[in-house]
């Protein structure tokens, strides 16, 4: 039995539009134009379904070396070809189905993804870090010292930022060198360090890659003893030994990529990006900070200071609970810190790190 | 024998669905898709994004061309997409893999210090914009390749490096003359790219003439940029520089910036109105964008040639303002909507939480804010996409269709006799577009 009806045919070769009759015989379907020429014979198994505008079935040749292509608007004949052809898909079972793939691969590739960012980055920024050379270190020290200096002097102190370098502050230089030098000595860093104190008033110090370190007048302010202000030092140096800064600049790299490259900056996707980022962040943070403080306990007592005088400062600095959610801090439980300082340290040895007339001179570094 | 014996239809609008409202005028380019299919294709599509992190984006584009292209009917015949997701996200990790080597070495050339370092941002700059337009190049010949007209492939010639060099040149221009010769780089740039683009053995141009852009926007141009150049001369003549460098100089001095500026009144006045210049073309731009849409485009759709073919648009500036109108109101809606049910949500929560006493633990509350923190975040993002769904259906396929529909053709018997040339091209320029963030249609 055969089943024909109207269609429209391009063959492929001209542009020109054939009315045609389609005739489904047993295995194949016969394309015939008005004069009764057979103009495309194909088997049903390699008929291919076509994008097409809806009450519309365009079909081709699969694999066929031009593009021709048969249209058939008659409802009945498109479910008769329908019927016969497996590839037809007018239902689009087959291609949910496949969809259903996608969806699921693509979900579970975000996952992994998302996974490599939570623990694959950090890992690999931890093994690859020490195989920067020390000198690219350096230099990658130098080119974010010039961007930060300027966002930390927002006063535009120019020259004067540093501190230690006027007349009045040359005795108290010296003291902070010798608390310094005892220190650097003790830690004995593959890379020279560079440690400078700014008039800055927050309690605080940062260390950048290449063994740079800022300590800013505030954090002087605060500490009562040498050996508090030691500490701190000694937990930048931990940053330093650890090379940090290198490899926080190499996660983040890591993380940029994945999220700003493969994953697509879709709408909306930033806010997700920024949430997603300061949790990571966060979370790298902790683990860092954790390992600088057991870093700065061993060193101040290699020093023969007291290691316990971090744990003095951060509680005076940070103590009292936080209301912002403990996700959302780039530090550890100030708390936990604390508690995991004292439970590494020794108790605190008979003598300061610097004698009272020599910590007296240092509080005065900023005084010129 | 069965024989669905309905004549084929001699017709060219088979498909053509009668639209309330509109006195149906036979066109020669119609477009068949209704908003509500497109609404669900993009409701799911922004769905899946989200979930995927955007990693869906390559199976969405690729919906949405099949759904505009072979909803495009010129002369009784769609248009065919033939194009697949997994080409281009094949084409888009190969993107990266030619990416990324680059973004590497610009980083590291940052890191020096001396003369290579202080260049790399710019050079950096230069190549990616090149990159950039070699990459619209490429995805441009991508889809036309992909884009299929009475079984006839389209194709694009020409070189993508040339291309590249060409187009930069004329935007460093554009923005050397502040926009002035923005319609002579436009028609420069698609007299380029349409004179390399085929229908087969058809050979396409572009007649669209600089001049005539520049004749029609010159009063938009006047408007929105004129005010900056009559400020920034005003200012290089009028303005005391010495003050000025004063004024930067004891911006922390409280007492001495008041004698200033009581001694200098006029300066307040030249400040502030340099201020209410350069924010007016914001808020022109604004208004006006919906013209310098509709001019460029109907401008752009006139002057596109087949051989013979001419096309011809009526687009008028009312239909696009409608669109952007459209578009408006159903952000409102949409607005409104997410406002609504935050709202709902913070007074439950606000209101369960006292009632049992729920926020008196410190403990509960930072869960609270945690679970707040994530809400708004999700908020956020779901408002973020449907706008973009409503962006995509409520202006995108508005102005498509107007365009589209706006479009009469000469001498369409041509398109009866086009023979067939042109293979397929690869879907690395589409990558390199996706992720240099070029793409568009």
């Amino acid at each position: 039995m055969t089943t024909s009806g109207p269609g429209i045919f391009f063959d492929g070769v001209t542009s020109a539009r054939h009315d045609v009759t389609v005739e489904l015989s047993t295995d194949t379907l016969l394309v015939r134009s008005v004069d009764g020429r057979t103009l495309a014979d194909w088997p049903y198994d390699r008929i291919e379904e076509l994008s097409a505008p809806q009450g519309l079935l365009r079909i081709g040749r699969r694999g066929g070396i031009t593009l021709a292509r048969l249209e058939v608007i008659e409802p009945n004949l498109a479910a008769a070809i329908d019927d016969r052809s497996v590839p037809i898909d007018r239902s689009g079972t087959a291609a949910r189905r496949d969809r259903r793939k996608v969806v699921f691969w693509t979900i579970a590739a975000t996952v992994s993804l998302v996974l490599m960012a939570i623990f694959g980055v950090p890992e690999l920024a931890t093994r690859l870090a020490p195989y920067v050379p020390l000198g690219a270190e350096r230099r990658l020290g130098a080119a974010v010292d010039a961007q930060i200096r300027s966002l930390l002097d927002d006063k535009k102190a120019g020259a004067r930022f540093e501190c230690g370098n006027a007349d009045a502050e040359k005795s108290a230089r010296i003291a902070f060198e010798k608390l310094a030098g005892e220190l650097v000595i003790a830690a004995d860093l593959p890379i020279p360090i560079r440690i400078t104190v700014l008039r800055k008033s927050e309690a605080n110090a940062i260390t950048l890659p290449g063994g740079i370190v800022y300590v800013f007048q505030g954090l002087i302010d605060k500490s009562e003893t040498p050996d508090e202000l030691a500490g701190v030092i000694a937990h930048e140096f931990g940053h330093v030994a650890h090379r940090d800064g290198t490899r926080h600049v190499l996660a983040h790299a890591g993380t940029a990529l994945l999220f700003g490259m493969l994953l697509g900056d879709f709408v909306g996707g930033g806010a997700v990006l920024i949430a997603a980022r300061t949790v990571l962040q966060s979370s790298y943070s902790r683990d860092v900070e954790a390992t600088a403080d057991s870093y700065a306990v061993n060193l101040m007592e290699k020093a023969e200071g007291n290691g316990r005088a971090l744990g003095t400062i951060l509680d005076r600095i940070a103590g009292g609970s936080h209301p912002i959610p403990k996700v959302l801090l780039d530090h550890p439980e100030t708390k936990d810190r604390i508690a995991a300082i004292n439970g590494m340290a020794r108790p605190a040895p008979a003598k300061p790190m610097l004698n009272n007339t020599q910590w007296a001179q240092l509080k005065r570094i900023c005084s010129g | 024998m069965t024989t669905f014996d309905a004549p084929a239809p001699a017709a060219p609008l088979p498909l053509r669905r009668a639209q309330p409202f509109f006195i149906q005028i036979p066109s020669a380019i119609w477009f068949l898709g209704r908003d509500r299919d497109y609404w669900r294709l993009m409701i799911r599509g922004v769905a899946l994004l989200a979930v995927t992190l955007g990693i869906y984006r390559f199976w969405l584009t690729t919906d949405q061309r099949r759904f505009l292209w072979s909803n495009t009917e010129i002369l009784g015949q769609t248009l065919e997409y033939t194009g697949t997701a997994r080409e281009i996200l094949i084409g888009f990790l190969v993107a990266i893999a030619i990416l990324v080597p680059i973004y590497g070495l610009i980083f590291l050339a940052t890191l020096d210090l001396g003369l290579i370092g202080s260049l790399a941002g710019i050079i950096g700059f230069v190549l990616l914009s090149l990159l950039g337009q070699f990459a619209v190049y490429r995805a441009r010949r991508y889809r036309l390749t992909r884009t299929i007209y009475r079984g006839m492939r389209f194709h694009q010639t020409g070189s993508a490096t040339a291309f590249a060099l060409y187009a930069l040149l004329w935007w460093v221009l554009v923005v050397l003359t502040l926009g002035l010769v923005y319609p002579w780089a436009q028609a420069g740039i698609e007299r380029f790219k349409m004179r390399n683009t085929y229908l087969g053995n058809l050979q396409g141009r572009f007649e669209g003439s600089g001049g005539r852009l520049f004749r029609e926007g010159f009063v938009l141009w006047l408007v929105t940029v004129g005010p900056i150049v009559l400020g920034l001369v005003i200012f290089a003549t009028q303005l005391d520089f010495k003050l000025l460098e004063d004024i930067a100089a004891n911006i922390t001095n409280e007492d001495e910036l008041k004698r200033i500026f009581t001694d200098n009144a006029g300066i307040l006045v030249l400040l502030a109105f340099g201020a209410s210049l350069l924010t007016w073309p914001l808020m022109t731009g604004f208004l006006l964008y919906p013209v310098f849409q509709a001019i460029t485009m109907r401008w752009w759709a006139s002057g596109l040639r087949f051989g013979d073919v001419a096309a011809k648009s009526s687009l008028r500036v009312g239909q696009v303002y409608g669109a952007y109108l459209g578009f408006l109101g159903w952000t409102s809606l949409v607005s409104i909507m997410g406002s609504f049910v935050a709202a709902i949500v913070a007074v439950l929560v606000l209101g369960v939480g006292t009632a049992t006493k729920f926020f008196e633990d410190a403990g509960n509350l930072e869960t609270v804010g945690v679970a707040g923190a994530i809400g708004g975040v999700m908020l956020y993002v779901i408002l973020a996409l449907v706008y973009s769904a409503t962006y995509h259906v409520k202006l995108k396929l508005a102005v498509w269709r107007m365009v589209a529909q706006s479009i009469d053709l000469t001498n369409a018997g041509t398109l009866d006799t086009v023979s067939s040339v042109g293979a397929p091209a690869s879907p690395v320029g589409e990558g390199l577009a996706d992720a240099l963030s070029v793409g568009g249609y």
